[in-house]
């Protein structure tokens, strides 16, 4: 009931400091906002919403083409719930008010939205685009419902307007930058993005990120799939987080069909879910090592993460692609004999913790690559958004598992892990940590499962409706937002990864930090860029680029 | 502040010297795999009724209905595949069954095709793991 309160609360004083602008709202369940606002009221609203509750931040933006309109939501997390803004714009003329002055997170969602559906963010400092190719043809919008490959046509890729390595250039301060371009093949990470660091001597002046190069076209893929097949599609938006991504999307789809799945699924997802992230973080971590060149604390992680990896194929039937939820529930059970493998194989990796966490809290190469370096604050990682580990590491509370519980958190006992220091060690240590919990977690989960089914047969067929739904992803805050059409296609699927929230971030961090600590930085931030970029197909060839639809890619896969 | 202190890696790496290496000899020695792996589908030509809902579901459209001797059967690109085993789990009458072998890997293409007119050869290969 108390939710419900505060539903009623965030709509209620939306209402009164808006009075005749808003059109609509509603909740259709706990923690979950609608507000409809009039075209130019949306900035209004925003400002309103952040005089209300002062720690809002901002998850996405979604744009869905409704044919002869556009309709742009922006999801906040305002502390209790997730409040969705929305206004309606003309599709012959799509132009809004930019929000970038009051919210600067919400820099990219913007470009994004306007790569990918042509909606000019007026007074935008720098509306360029952020997936799409700088050669992508004006007027040509991907995830518009008119869009057709074909159209577009063949791509060429001659004037991509690129800087020079090493081009120096004269500041009116006198000074003088050089400009290095890491990537998109970059040492860092082994994922293609390209950097464009601006140094004086040594010392980092500014980053510019450049996304897009892992864009494969998931989001409008996934409006040709049906539900449950989507599934399955979304798990390769990422490797590493699939887990995350699958029940995410699953939760989405089942709060649009009201399905209510059986509470040994939930646990079972739980399972998994925690699996995932100590992979994920044990990854991470290793990865840090290497980066500041520390291997051997790398080899030792990557062993252990064996383990973890060792248990999600027993559990799941296969390492890293788990296949696991699905809408409805799961698709394997948990035998009892596997359960005592697993409290008893994670109980050797928390003796292993103990002694990670010894070497990272006092060996002098960590302390030195990592200790007051890359550093965050408190008040600008609220300002940019930032989600997940990279926010706890800056001291601002974000565990989605915390604060909006699904799956089975309502009842795990597990902490919160809050490190206030916010550089590169702080963020490590969250994740060193959260791997003690996620073993709690399991244990927990394993113990007092309950029995039952752990699956229901649900229709194919979905109803008309919207849902979105948010899960912790082992880098932070995941969001699907799912709009159903009543067939069992979906209208319109949206992700928002964490690295979209936290790539931001790496400028503020990386500023006044040295040359050899880019690495170690932009690890520390735990970024996965093939999560970051999806949507629209594109094929690099001969340094051309064509784009293909769905019927062109099976046809020539017959064909070679 | 600098400490003089890192014995405890200095003596993880000496006690790992004389253990046994963590991985595996691969192709050597083959990992144990475990009961539940998804590997490569076992197709019953006898049992299929020719509905083609494995091919209708498949994510990937990997399966390809194909006629062999006057019955439209599943074919399975194998190099399309995602493992997700949605045809296994939809299939009504079990014509397409699970199986743990993984070692798939080919030089040609022609090879990662799961045709249905050679039942008896995909038998032999998956006692192979």
């Amino acid at each position: 009931m108390k939710e419900i309160d505060i539903e009623e609360e965030i709509i209620g004083t939306l209402e009164g400091m808006l009075g005749e602008s808003v059109l609509g709202s509603k909740s259709p369940r706990p923690r979950r906002v609608y507000i409809h606002v009039k075209p130019a009221a949306h900035k209004r609203a925003i400002s309103a919403l952040l005089q209300a509750f002062p720690s809002t931040i901002i998850s996405t933006i979604t744009g869905i083409d409704l044919g002869e309109t556009i309709e742009i939501n922006y999801h906040f997390w305002c502390g209790k719930a997730e409040v969705t803004i929305r206004t309606n714009l003309s599709k012959s003329k799509p132009e809004i008010e930019t929000i970038t002055d009051i919210v600067p997170g919400a820099s990219l969602y913007e470009r994004e939205v306007h790569d990918l559906l042509g909606v000019k963010f007026a007074n935008h400092p720098n509306l360029t685009r952020l997936l799409l190719p700088e050669s992508w043809p004006e007027n040509s919008y991907p995830l518009r419902k008119d869009w057709n490959p074909k159209q577009t046509g063949e791509i060429h890729d001659s004037s991509e307007k690129t800087l020079t390595i090493g081009e120096t250039r004269t500041e009116s301060n006198g000074g003088s930058l050089v400009n290095v371009i890491v990537g998109p093949q970059h040492p860092a990470l082994h994922e293609p993005e390209r950097f464009l660091f601006k140094l004086d001597g040594e010392v980092v002046v500014d980053v510019e990120p450049r996304l897009g190069y892992a864009h494969r076209g998931i989001e409008k893929a996934a409006e040709h799939l049906m539900f449950f097949q989507d599934v399955h599609l979304v798990e390769r938006v990422c490797g590493i987080c699939n887990v995350a991504h699958t029940t995410c999307f699953c939760q989405a789809v089942e709060a649009l069909g009201k399905i209510e799945i059986p509470s040994r699924a939930k646990y079972l997802r739980t399972i998994v879910h925690e699996f995932n992230r100590i992979h994920s973080h044990l990854l991470l971590l290793g990865i840090a090592g290497l980066e500041i060149g520390f291997e051997s604390l790398f080899q030792y992680l990557w062993r252990d993460r064996e383990t973890v990896l060792d248990l999600t194929e027993k559990l799941t039937g296969n390492r890293v692609m788990a296949e696991y939820s699905t809408i409805g529930g799961v698709r394997r059970d948990l035998t009892p004999i596997l359960g005592d493998e697993i409290k008893k194989k994670l109980q050797k990796i928390r003796d292993r913790l103990s002694f990670y966490k010894e070497v990272f809290q006092s060996d002098p190469t960590i302390e030195l690559r990592t200790k007051g370096i890359g550093v965050l604050s408190e008040e600008k990682a609220l300002k940019l958004c930032v989600v997940g580990p990279v926010a706890r590491g800056s001291g601002v509370k974000s565990d989605v598992r915390k604060h909006d519980p699904y799956a089975a958190y309502e009842d795990a006992p597990f902490k919160e892990i809050l490190y206030k220091d916010g550089d590169s060690w702080s963020r490590l240590m969250v994740r060193l940590e959260e791997v003690g919990e996620s073993i709690e977690i399991i244990t927990w989960a394993v113990d007092n499962i309950p029995s039952g089914p752990y699956r229901i047969r649900v229709p194919r067929r979905m109803p008309r409706g919207e849902s979105l739904s948010r899960v912790e992803a082992p880098r932070g805050e995941l969001i699907h937002y799912v709009k159903g059409n009543g067939t069992a296609y979906p209208e319109r699927v949206k992700i928002r990864s964490p690295t979209l929230a936290n790539i931001i971030s790496f400028r503020e961090m990386i500023r006044g930090c040295y040359v050899a600590d880019i690495p170690a930085v932009l690890a520390s931030l735990d970024p996965c860029f093939s999560c970051t970029d999806r949507m629209v197909f594109v094929d690099e060839k001969n340094g051309r680029r064509w784009i293909w639809s769905m019927n062109d890619l099976k046809a020539r896969r017959r064909d070679s | 502040m600098r400490r003089i202190k890192m014995p405890q890696m200095i003596v993880e790496i000496a006690s790992a010297v004389f253990k046994k290496p963590f991985t595996f000899q691969y192709p050597f020695t083959k990992p144990k795999v475990p009961e539940g792996l998804r590997g490569r589908q076992i197709f019953h030509p006898e049992r299929c009724i020719s509905c083609g809902l494995c091919a209708r579901d498949c994510p990937a459209e990997a399966i390809e209905m194909v006629e062999v001797s006057g019955k439209k059967m599943p074919l399975i690109h194998l190099d399309s595949c995602i493992f997700c085993y949605i045809c296994v789990e939809n299939c009504p009458r079990n014509a397409l069954t699970e199986s743990t072998f993984y070692e798939l890997a080919s030089t040609n293409k022609e090879s990662l095709a799961l045709r249905p007119e050679k039942p008896e050869s995909e038998g032999e290969a998956t006692e192979g793991e």
